[in-house]
C-alpha cells in the first residue's frame, strides 16, 4: 500500500511539473499548444539515451552517452527547448488560435512518427530501456528505499518549479505575457513586443516539459512510443482547466483531482475478462466529459485565477493618470491634417 | 510512366475519400465556425456502423447505408448536445474547438471499451482488378470514386439550387445577419452537420473497405490528413476543399509510393504547414499572411 502511494505521488509530482509547464503557454500567454507532449516526450528519450550508454545490437539510438542523471536532465531540458524554439519560431509568426494549434499538432505527430518509425533516432516501437534506479547507486540506495528517494527528488523539483513559477507570475514579464493573452493589440501598442516575448514563455514552458519528461523516464525507466502519444496532452489540459488556468495553486490542484483523484476513482473498478483496457478508456472518458462540462460551466476552475491589484494605489509610481480632457464632441475625420 | 499512372489511379482513390472527409470537414467548419477535433470520429463510428451491419450478413449497399446513418446521428448528437450549446452561449472558436477534442476522447474510448482497441478485419471481396483506362481498379476502388463523385455532384446541386443550400451559404457568410433575415441559423446549422455526419460516416465506410482493417483510432489519424486537406484547400470554402482533397489524397499516394508509406503522415504536415505559413486562408482564397483570431 505505502509503495503504491509512494508511486502514485512521484507520478502526480511529475503530473504537476509537466501541467505548470503548459500553464505558462496556454495559462498566461494564451497560445493552445498541442504539441507540449512532444517536448515532454523529446525530454524522456534524450534523458535515457544520455544515460544508458552504447547501443547494442539489435537496438539502435543516437548518442549512447553514460552522463549523470542530474547533468542527462539538464542537457535533455535545454534539447526540449531548441526544439521549441524551432517549432515556436514558426508556428508564433504570423498564427494564433486554431491555426497555431493545428500547426503544433502537426509538429508533434511529425516527432511521434520519426520517434517511432526512424529506428537509428531512439530504437523505433521498441524504444529505450535500462534507466534503473538514477543515481541510486551514487547514493548507495538498493530497491526498497529508492522510490522514497525519487519521490523526493521529483518533489524537490516541484517545489523548485512552484517557487519559480510563482516568482515568475508576478514579474513584469508574467504580467505582460497575462497583458497579451488578454489582448494582444493592446498590448502591442503599450509597446510589447508580442512575437518575442510569446516566444520565450512557449521555449520555457516548453523546457519545464523537458524537465518534467526527464523526471518521468526516470520513474518508469523505459520510454517508448506506446508509453506516450500527443493527445495525451489533452490530460494536462483538462488538469489545468479544472484547477484554474493560469493559476499556479489551480494547476496543482487540478493535477491532484484529474491524475491522482481519477487514477484512484477507477482503480477498484473489476477486470472485465477480454477488456484489459477498461478502466484506462474510462479514466480517458470522464477526463473528456470533465474537460467539455468545465469549458461550458465553470472555465475559470475551481481556483480562479486573482485579478493583479495595483499594488500603489495612490498612482505615484503607477503609469496612467486620468487628464481631463475637454470635451470637444467627435473627432472628424476630414482626412486634412 | 506506366507506374505512375498506377499511382495516380491509386492516389485517385484515396482522393476520393480524402474529398469527401474533408469536405464534411469544411461543412461543418463554415456553418459554425467550430474546427471540429471529433471529425475523425464521425468517419470511425461510421466503420463500426458497417462492419456491425456487414457481420449480420447485410451487404455493401446495407452498409453504406449505416454507415451514412451512424455518422448522420453522431453529427447531429454533437452538434446538438455540444457545439450549438457553446455557439448559443456565446463560447469562442478556440474553447469549443478545445470541448470538441474532449469530445473525441470520449467517443474514440467508449469505441475502445465496446469493440477494444485492437484492429477489426473489413472482409470485403474486392473483385479482380481490372484495367479502367490507364489505371487499374478493383470493383470495390471503382465504386468508391463513382460514389464520391456523385454524392460531390449532389452536394453542389444541394447547396447551389435548394432553398436549404441558400441559406447554408447565408449561415455561412453571417450568422447573425442570417439570423435576423429570418433564417433559423440553429436549424440550418444542425441539417449542415446532419448532412456532413451522413457524408463522414459514408467516408469511414469506404475507408475502411479500402484500407482493409480499423480501428478505434483510425478515423482520428486520418482526421489529420483531412485537416490538412480541408487548410489547404481553405476552411470553410466547400470547393476549395474538395479540390485540396483531391491535390493532397494524390501528393500523399505518390510520397507513399516513391518515398515511404511510413512518413506519409509527417509529409501531410509538411504540406499543411507550408500553407498554413504561407497562405493560411487557404490556396484558393486571396492571400493574407496573418491569421490573427
Amino acid at each position: 500500500m505505502i509503495d503504491y502511494l509512494v508511486s502514485i505521488l512521484t507520478e502526480g509530482a511529475i503530473f504537476a511539473i509537466l501541467a505548470l509547464g503548459l500553464n505558462i503557454v496556454w495559462g498566461w500567454s494564451g497560445d493552445f499548444d498541442l504539441a507540449y507532449y512532444g517536448y515532454v516526450a523529446l525530454g524522456a528519450y534524450m534523458t535515457m539515451v544520455l544515460t544508458i550508454g552504447k547501443a547494442t545490437a539489435p537496438t539502435e539510438y543516437i548518442l549512447g552517452l553514460t552522463l549523470p542523471f542530474p547533468v542527462a536532465v539538464i542537457l535533455a531540458t535545454i534539447s526540449a527547448m531548441l526544439l521549441a524554439l524551432i517549432v515556436g519560431a514558426i508556428a508564433l509568426r504570423h498564427l494564433r488560435g486554431i491555426y497555431f494549434s493545428i500547426v503544433t499538432l502537426g509538429a508533434v505527430y511529425v516527432l511521434y512518427i520519426f520517434a517511432s518509425q526512424f529506428v537509428p533516432l531512439f530504437n523505433g516501437y521498441n524504444g529505450l530501456s535500462g534507466l534503473f534506479d538514477p543515481m541510486g547507486d551514487f547514493f548507495g540506495l538498493d530497491f526498497t528505499t529508492y522510490p522514497y528517494f525519487y519521490l523526493g527528488v521529483c518533489v524537490l523539483v516541484l517545489v523548485i518549479v512552484v517557487v519559480g513559477v510563482t516568482r515568475l507570475n508576478g514579474s513584469r514579464f508574467g504580467l505582460a505575457l497575462r497583458s497579451l493573452r488578454e489582448d494582444e493589440r493592446a498590448a502591442a501598442v503599450f509597446g510589447r513586443d508580442i512575437y518575442l516575448m510569446k516566444l520565450k514563455a512557449y521555449v520555457l514552458g516548453a523546457g519545464i516539459g523537458g524537465l518534467g519528461g526527464g523526471l518521468f523516464a526516470g520513474y518508469l525507466s523505459a520510454f517508448n512510443p506506446s508509453a506516450w502519444s500527443p493527445v495525451e496532452t489533452i490530460i494536462l489540459y483538462a488538469a489545468i482547466l479544472v484547477g484554474g488556468r493560469g493559476s499556479t495553486r489551480g494547476v496543482v490542484l487540478g493535477v491532484a483531482v484529474m491524475v491522482l483523484g481519477l487514477q484512484e476513482a477507477t482503480r477498484y473498478l473489476p477486470e472485465f475478462a477480454g477488456h484489459p483496457t477498461f478502466a484506462p478508456a474510462l479514466r480517458l472518458i470522464l477526463t473528456g466529459i470533465v474537460l467539455v462540462l468545465f469549458i461550458r460551466f465553470r472555465p475559470q476552475g475551481l481556483l480562479p485565477e486573482r485579478r493583479m491589484r495595483d499594488k500603489d494605489p495612490t498612482g505615484k509610481g503607477g503609469v496612467a493618470v486620468a487628464v481631463e480632457q475637454p470635451i470637444v464632441g467627435p473627432a472628424l475625420d476630414t482626412g486634412v491634417a | 510512366m506506366h507506374q505512375a499512372l498506377l499511382t495516380l489511379g491509386f492516389g485517385l482513390v484515396a482522393a476520393a475519400i480524402l474529398a469527401l472527409s474533408a469536405l464534411a470537414f469544411t461543412l461543418e467548419y463554415s456553418v459554425t465556425n467550430v474546427a471540429n477535433l471529433s471529425h475523425g470520429e464521425i468517419l470511425t463510428v461510421g466503420a463500426y456502423c458497417a462492419y456491425l451491419v456487414q457481420q449480420h450478413g447485410g451487404g455493401v449497399i446495407l452498409s453504406a447505408v449505416a454507415a451514412a446513418a451512424g455518422g448522420g446521428a453522431l453529427a447531429l448528437a454533437v452538434h446538438n448536445g455540444v457545439v450549438d450549446r457553446f455557439v448559443r452561449k456565446g463560447i469562442g472558436g478556440l474553447p469549443t474547438f478545445i470541448a470538441t477534442l474532449g469530445v473525441s476522447l470520449v467517443i474514440q474510448n467508449i469505441l475502445v471499451i465496446i469493440f477494444g482497441a485492437s484492429n477489426l478485419g473489413y472482409p470485403v471481396p474486392q473483385g479482380p482488378p481490372r484495367n479502367i483506362g490507364p489505371f487499374l481498379w478493383t470493383d470495390t476502388e471503382i465504386q468508391i470514386i463513382v460514389s464520391a463523385v456523385a454524392i460531390a455532384a449532389l452536394l453542389y446541386v444541394i447547396i447551389q439550387h435548394t432553398r436549404f443550400g441558400k441559406s447554408l451559404r447565408a449561415v455561412s457568410q453571417n450568422r447573425s445577419l442570417a439570423s435576423v433575415s429570418g433564417i433559423n441559423a440553429h436549424r440550418v446549422a444542425a441539417l449542415t452537420w446532419l448532412l456532413a455526419g451522413l457524408i463522414a460516416g459514408y467516408a469511414g465506410f469506404i475507408l475502411a473497405e479500402s484500407v482493409g482493417t480499423f480501428s478505434p483510432y483510425s478515423g482520428f489519424t486520418f482526421f489529420l490528413i483531412t485537416l490538412t486537406a480541408a487548410v489547404a484547400g481553405g476552411l470553410g470554402n466547400a470547393w476549395g476543399t474538395l479540390v485540396g482533397g483531391v491535390i493532397v489524397g494524390i501528393a500523399l499516394e505518390f510520397f507513399g509510393g516513391y518515398v515511404s508509406a511510413s512518413y506519409n503522415l509527417a509529409f501531410a504536415f509538411a504540406i499543411l504547414s507550408l500553407v498554413i505559413l504561407v497562405r493560411p486562408r487557404g490556396l484558393f482564397v486571396g492571400g493574407r499572411r496573418s491569421v490573427f483570431e
